[in-house]
Order: C-alpha cells, then sequence, then structure tokens
C-alpha cells in the first residue's frame, strides 16, 4: 500500500466523523429551528470565534500555559507518588486511599477553598489542573511499578541490585507504557482542571483565560461564542493530548508493541 | 414543501417539543387551580420574600394558581429554561430579558420586584476606600465579573480602572481571609450576614454607576402569555399581595425560607427584608402596585445597554413585547387558565 493512501487511511476517518458530527448539528439547528440561545449553528459559531479572535486567541494561550504547568506538575508529582507507592504494599495500602480521595473530591467546590489557600490568579488555577490530572499518573505509574516480569526481578536479585539501581533499570522503564498512558488521560484532565479553576480564580480583563470568557459569554447569553471558546478549549487539550502522545512514541518506538506502525 | 419533509418537520417539531416542553408547567389540581412552576434564579432570600407570603397566605390558590417555587442558585440559566417552555415563569434581571430576546428568545416581563439594582462592591470597613472611585483609583482585587454593565460603566466614568478583576464566586471566606479584596454582593445580603459575624464593612451600591435596571423581574415567555393570560394575571395579582403583606410582617414569610436556606439565619433575613425596602417600594410602586413597570424606565435601560455595547437595539415596542402588566386591583373571580 502506497504511503499516501497509508496516510489518507489514517485521517480519513476522523474527518469524516468530525465532519458527519457537524453536519447533523446543523441539521439539527435547521430543522427543529432551534434558537440561537439554546444552540447556535455550526456556522454561526465560528462567526462569533472570529469576531472575537484576539480576545479567544488570548484566553486559549492562557489556559494552555496553566493547563500544561498544572499537568507537568501532576506528571512530577504522579510518577514519584505511584513509585513511592510501588515500593511497597503498606505505603500502597496506606495512602492509595488519600490519593483516590483526588479522584473524588468535585474540583468546582474545592477550588474557592484553594483561592482562599493560594488567593486569586494563575498558582490558583494551574493547582487545580494538577489536582484532577495527578490521579491516572499515580494509578498508571503505580500500575506499571506492579506489573513487572517476575523473571526480570529475579534476575536483579541475583545481581544484588540496590533499590536506586533497580528503580531506575528496572520499575521505571517496565512502567513507561503504564505513565504514558497515565499521561494521556492526564491532559485531557489537566484541561478541564484549568477551565473550572479559571472559573474561581483567574483574572479577568482583555487577556482572561478561556474559562473566563465562558462565564461571561454565558451570563450575557452568547452561546455561539460560549461554543467558540468550549472548542478552543478542546483544541488545547488536543494539542497536549497530541504533544504527550508524540513524547510516548517517541520514548517507546523502538521496544513497546504499542507504538509500532498501526495494522491494518 | 413535499409531503415527506412535511412529515419529517412535524415529527421533529414534536420531539423538539416534548424534550423542550416535557418537564414543565400546565395541567389542573383536583380542585381546578392551573399549576405553574417558578424558577427562581437563585436560592430562598428576602428577595422572593413576596413569593412565599403569597404561598403562606394562600394567595396563589385564591386565584386559582398552584405554584411549585423552584430554587436557584450559581449559573442556573433561569431565563433559558422559561424562554424554552420548561417553566411557566421565571426570575431574571431585566439587562438578561434584553439581551436574551436580542438572541431569539421572546421573554415578557410581568412583574419587576426591585425598582432598582441591589448590586453593590463592598470593602472591608478597615480599607483604605471610602467611595466608588477611590476603590476605581486603586490596584485593589475586586472579585466581580468584569462584563457587567455597571463594572463597564464606571471604567467609562473613571477613565479606565487599575483594578484587577477575578470572578465572582458565591462564598465569604475569600472575603474574609483577605482585607484588601473587594467583592460583589447584594446591598442586604453578604453585608448583612458578615454584619451579624462580626466583620464591619463598606458597601457602594453598584446604582451609583447611573446604571440602575430592573431586577429580580418575574418574566414568562410571549407564547405562555398569549396563551394563558388569566393565569400571567392571577400570578401578578397573587405576587401584589404576597408583597405588600411581606413588606408589612416579613416573620412568617422569612422563617419558612430559612427552613429552606439554613445558611441565611433568621436574623439576617429580618435585617435583610428591612435593608432591601427602599428597592421594593418607590414612588412609582405607591402611585401604581408593587412590581410595576414603565416604557421610560425600560427604554433608558435599553439605550444605556446600547451605549455599553450590550445591545443592538432598543426594542420596537416596550409595552406589550418586552413587559405586561395587568391593571391595579382588576375584579378578580377565577380567572385562571
Amino acid at each position: 500500500m502506497s504511503r499516501w493512501r497509508t496516510r489518507l487511511l489514517v485521517i480519513a476517518p476522523p474527518v469524516a466523523v468530525i465532519a458527519a458530527t457537524l453536519l447533523a448539528w446543523w441539521l439539527v439547528v435547521r430543522i427543529f429551528e432551534v434558537p440561537a440561545y439554546l444552540l447556535p449553528a455550526p456556522g454561526a459559531v465560528l462567526d462569533a470565534a472570529w469576531s472575537d479572535r484576539e480576545r479567544l486567541g488570548w484566553g486559549a494561550v492562557s489556559t494552555a500555559i496553566s493547563a500544561t504547568s498544572g499537568f507537568a506538575v501532576a506528571a512530577v508529582v504522579g510518577v514519584t507518588i505511584g513509585s513511592v507507592l510501588g515500593l511497597s504494599r503498606f505505603l500502597e495500602r496506606g495512602f492509595y486511599p488519600l490519593t483516590l480521595l483526588l479522584q473524588m473530591v468535585p474540583l468546582i467546590a474545592l477550588a474557592p477553598i484553594i483561592v482562599v489557600w493560594l488567593g486569586y490568579g494563575t498558582p490558583a488555577v494551574i493547582t487545580s489542573a494538577a489536582i484532577v490530572a495527578v490521579f491516572p499518573v499515580i494509578a498508571n505509574t503505580l500500575g506499571g511499578m506492579r506489573s513487572i516480569d517476575r523473571e526480570l526481578e529475579e534476575v536483579f536479585t541475583l545481581a544484588r541490585a540496590g533499590a536506586a539501581s533497580r528503580w531506575w533499570r528496572l520499575r521505571l522503564p517496565a512502567a513507561i507504557p503504564s505513565i504514558v498512558t497515565g499521561l494521556r488521560i492526564a491532559a485531557g484532565l489537566a484541561v478541564i482542571g484549568a477551565i473550572v479553576g479559571e472559573f474561581v480564580s483567574a483574572y479577568a480583563g482583555p487577556r482572561a483565560p478561556l474559562g473566563m470568557v465562558i462565564v461571561a459569554a454565558m451570563r450575557d447569553f452568547r452561546t455561539d461564542l460560549m461554543f467558540g471558546a468550549i472548542g478552543l478549549a478542546a483544541i488545547v487539550g488536543f494539542l497536549l493530548f497530541g504533544i504527550v502522545n508524540l513524547g510516548g512514541w517517541l520514548l517507546l518506538r523502538r521496544w513497546h508493541a504499542s507504538a509500532r506502525e498501526p495494522s491494518r | 414543501m413535499h409531503w415527506s419533509s412535511s412529515i419529517l418537520r412535524a415529527a421533529a417539531t414534536s420531539v423538539a417539543a416534548s424534550l423542550l416542553l416535557g418537564c414543565g408547567d400546565g395541567g389542573t389540581t383536583a380542585d381546578g387551580r392551573t399549576k405553574v412552576a417558578v424558577q427562581l434564579n437563585w436560592v430562598p432570600e428576602p428577595e422572593f420574600g413576596g413569593f412565599w407570603q403569597a404561598e403562606l397566605d394562600g394567595e396563589f390558590a385564591k386565584v386559582g394558581l398552584d405554584v411549585q417555587l423552584i430554587s436557584g442558585g450559581p449559573g442556573v440559566p433561569a431565563a433559558q429554561l422559561v424562554a424554552s417552555g420548561k417553566a411557566a415563569f421565571g426570575v431574571v434581571s431585566g439587562p438578561e430579558l434584553l439581551s436574551i430576546n436580542e438572541q431569539g428568545a421572546s421573554l415578557v416581563a410581568i412583574f419587576a420586584t426591585y425598582q432598582g439594582d441591589p448590586t453593590a462592591i463592598m470593602v472591608h470597613e478597615s480599607s483604605p476606600w471610602r467611595t466608588l472611585a477611590e476603590l476605581w483609583a486603586s490596584d485593589a482585587t475586586l472579585a466581580c465579573e468584569s462584563s457587567l454593565p455597571f463594572v463597564i460603566m464606571l471604567n467609562r466614568t473613571h477613565g479606565g480602572s487599575r483594578l484587577k478583576f477575578v470572578g465572582h464566586s458565591t462564598g465569604l471566606a475569600d472575603f474574609v481571609n483577605d482585607p484588601r479584596l473587594a467583592k460583589q454582593c447584594f446591598v442586604f445580603a453578604e453585608p448583612v450576614t458578615l454584619e451579624l459575624q462580626g466583620i464591619r464593612t463598606r458597601v457602594f451600591p453598584a446604582r451609583e454607576s447611573g446604571f440602575d435596571p430592573y431586577t429580580a423581574v418575574v418574566v414568562t415567555s410571549r407564547r405562555y402569555l398569549d396563551e394563558n393570560p388569566g393565569t400571567c394575571r392571577a400570578m401578578v395579582l397573587a405576587l401584589r399581595r404576597g408583597w405588600v403583606r411581606y413588606l408589612e410582617d416579613p416573620a412568617a414569610a422569612n422563617a419558612a425560607m430559612t427552613k429552606l436556606n439554613p445558611a441565611m439565619s433568621l436574623e439576617a433575613m429580618n435585617l435583610a427584608a428591612e435593608k432591601q425596602r427602599f428597592l421594593v417600594e418607590d414612588e412609582t410602586t405607591r402611585a401604581h402596585a408593587v412590581g410595576w413597570m414603565t416604557s421610560d424606565r425600560w427604554r433608558t435601560l435599553a439605550e444605556q445597554m446600547i451605549s455599553l455595547e450590550k445591545l443592538k437595539a432598543v426594542p420596537s415596542t416596550l409595552e406589550g413585547d418586552v413587559f405586561w402588566q395587568p391593571p391595579v386591583a382588576p375584579p378578580l373571580g377565577g380567572d385562571a387558565g
């Protein structure tokens, strides 16, 4: 099969699904005569986004910075905690429920108290993003550390490898595919966390992040602009996800089945 | 139109109608009263005192209504719920009504609880800011929606602002914790709650900006009004009576509301009820009736919103299209439905 045809087969399915979704959306608005304040047509959303492109552009940049920072914090903290918990069943039993709590606590309820602790502004937004994103990293790191081949463990025991060497040479490499999976999930969640954090703790103004744009658009019944901002937030999430995916592929392509050429 | 597209259109419309109108109003009780829902835009507070008073006094029942008061909260889309037919009545602000109508909705105001805007900005009494002008000249942090019309108006009046705007959360912990934080509030709500906790505030009413719209406005949809004028008339009459009684003695309604909203104590409710009186009663309401509206006020609001780029045009007809109200003291006689 030619290279172009292969690429077409990769690109065509999502493009076709997105096009069909937009068409269905447009038809629903047209046939049901849905008013714009309930559901604007795709064209109206694009018009609104273009009219407010500067505001949305700055908003996307601001949200991307917060989400990426929150993701980075979640990645470092998540891999560290997952690794530490992976060292001992005792630690895991003690602390894992606490990490689970991060997943269960509704961020929208926690966000105001984060403001009280950290004050308004970017640090509070980054913290919100990190809180939402950290759990899948912990869980997947821990899962990866726990799924090491027993025979490889025995080889390291025979070689009398120390704890640090065992972690660096065995556990971490073995856990990387799981960690990458966790990071992929965390990438999308970091954007959600950042947007929710921005609802409560971000500064407003001409360069306000997307969360603030969404709040203002909702209040003014600008559903078209709100959808534009939500779409842009999704694009920020896709970009972050894409970067993580690319990083994971670069890390794994030489030795792991998940990063090899997809089957046709 | 081709028959198949007619069928498709009819089927689609019925599906849409069932989706949009599925949970709402209509029907009658065993004793023949018309069932209606009122979607409030906030939790039970003295802002809705007249509603609960009317319920307690049986005013709704007297005019043939069985009213369900649905509590609101942060972000409750009361205007959209009424516009889409999910609630017969709702409570919104005057600017919200004009904005959503420009986006294709068709809401009609039938009762303006507040003749002005109760929104205010509060600062700690220990803060250095003694006027709105002083606050606007400072670099303080203001927890307030920066796109609100009164904020834009104040920015124009004071030639911009160095204030740092942040989102307006509903809790008070951030304000209590930060003596330099200014926060959006209702003149008679948050400052009263804080005062009872021993935290003294200085309050700057937003109406000082010159933007002073009708607030806590009861609305219905054009369609509902056209199809149920008697029900709408009955609702207004019951609310007028409820509010008159509440202004005389708010104790019973406040006691009922504090059970539904324990976060606001009875003492705070009573204080707030007294402090909001000037917004419910003014020369216009004394000359006509509580909740009364005038074309001039709606026109002023629309013109101000146009100047603030929040609206494109003044609605061509105000009385009838934007607001509707029955005359004072018409004969009753079971006119609901």
